[in-house]
């Protein structure tokens, strides 16, 4: 990983780490390999017919490079409708597409996350109290020289 | 008495992170307080697990990006004060040793002396030391990764501590609380002097609240050797530029050993009581 000044800055003071009080919804996404795995909370306004993320959360099991996805992601999601925030999961994993997989690992379990969040909410519209939703991460986070081993 | 756990919680890692940005004789006094407020953290556990209370570790974000030392010194006497107020929750004889204690040194913060802080300044750099790019981000995210797990690895002790009463594994348990802090604080110093210093995260409940404690002992002997190979990465990775550096880093690596050792020892001294 290359470290730059805006790294350091989520390494140093992570944004949005944490639970959320007054969360109405949440979404896990895993890693089944070595039991990493991401937490996002979301509080959730329906504003003109939109459900919108009014704040947003996230604890992980995992390593620096997942807590800087998480804090990076969160960052954007805020203040998002559902759409938008559909809109920059998809966009993510697009990105996610073009990097060697160990390195996509981290930032696709904080993606999955958001995605089960959103996914718990609207489960939730129609069951209140369903659980919350987990996706499984499809990239391995195993660096390569250490899979030969 | 969960919430004045939490107050004592951050009160801890605000003053230990104090520590950490002094760089005169303020740091010993900020490290021997911020040990002290541990010590009353655990004995308020203990009262809580025997008043069988639930807690868990949560505890807010503790905001310590400052520019001068004084501002962050005066929020501890803030926080400790505050903490003064809660203390009838607790014992009569607890009570009266923490009241004290908080009278002694927030009497002391107020007289030490104010510094510049460059704990925050991102330059990465370390007194007389050239380390290459590469060597110096390999040390960047060690140093978030390992400080992090240091801190992870004194809670998760503590907390299966406080809840055993198995005199030969709280002994060990108490030996790695007590190595882990002395490897967070050599790795939090160091990120302060390269300016790049933050506050651990919170710990999700499930890492010490262990339902499987000998799943707990094996995948912590798992831990080491990975921290193990992470210490001897970053001592080849800064050799070539600081064989001094590289030496710190086979000390701690060299250390693990024995944590590995105690590890075992205590996985099968758990068998072997299991099947008494």
């Amino acid at each position: 990983m290359t470290v730059d000044a805006q790294l350091i800055e989520h390494m140093m003071e992570p944004k949005n780490y944490g639970t959320l009080e007054n969360s109405n919804s949440e979404g896990l996404g895993k890693n089944p390999e070595n039991g990493e795995k991401v937490i996002v909370y979301l509080q959730v306004m329906e504003e003109e017919g939109e459900s919108v993320i009014e704040d947003i959360s996230f604890q992980a099991i995992g390593c620096s490079t997942t807590i800087v996805a998480g804090s990076m992601i969160t960052q954007e999601a805020r203040g998002l409708s559902f759409k938008g925030a559909t809109n920059l999961i998809t966009a993510t994993m697009k990105i996610l597409d073009k990097v060697p997989p160990e390195d996509a690992a981290c930032s696709e379990m904080v993606a999955l996350a958001l995605k089960a969040s959103l996914e718990t909410y609207r489960l939730r519209q129609e069951e209140s109290d369903h659980p919350s939703v987990t996706y499984q991460i499809s990239n391995d986070c195993t660096p390569k020289e250490e899979e030969k081993n | 008495m969960k919430a004045l756990a939490i107050s004592m919680h951050e009160a801890w890692l605000a003053t230990l992170m104090a520590g950490f940005m002094s760089n005169t004789s303020s740091k010993q006094k900020l490290f021997d307080f911020s040990d002290i407020l541990f010590r009353h953290f655990t004995w308020i556990e203990a009262e809580m697990v025997m008043a069988k209370e639930p807690y868990d570790y949560n505890r807010e974000a503790i905001p310590i990006k400052v520019e001068k030392l004084s501002v962050i010194l005066h929020n501890i006497i803030q926080r400790l004060n505050q903490i003064d107020l809660q203390l009838a929750v607790v014992s009569p004889d607890l009570s009266h040793r923490i009241t004290h204690d908080i009278q002694y040194i927030t009497g002391v913060l107020a007289q030490l002396p104010d510094e510049e802080v460059t704990a925050f300044n991102t330059l990465r750099k370390l007194d007389n030391i050239e380390l290459s790019s590469e060597a110096t981000d390999a040390l960047t995210l060690f140093l978030f990764e390992e400080s992090y797990k240091e801190y992870e690895l004194i809670m998760i002790y503590n907390y299966l501590k406080a809840h055993s009463d198995d005199a030969y594994i709280n002994r060990i348990f108490q030996i790695l609380v007590d190595e882990s802090f002395f490897h967070l604080k050599s790795f939090g110093d160091m990120m302060a002097k390269m300016g790049i210093l933050g506050v651990p995260r919170t710990i999700f409940k499930e890492m010490y609240q262990v339902e499987d404690i000998e799943a707990f002992f094996l995948a912590g002997i798992d831990e080491e050797l990975a921290a193990k190979e992470e210490c001897k990465k970053l001592s080849d990775a800064v050799a070539t530029n600081s064989p001094q550096l590289a030496q710190f880093f086979d000390f701690i690596n060299n250390q693990e050993n024995y944590h590995i050792s105690l590890m075992k020892d205590a996985l099968a001294h758990w068998e072997k009581e299991k099947n008494v």
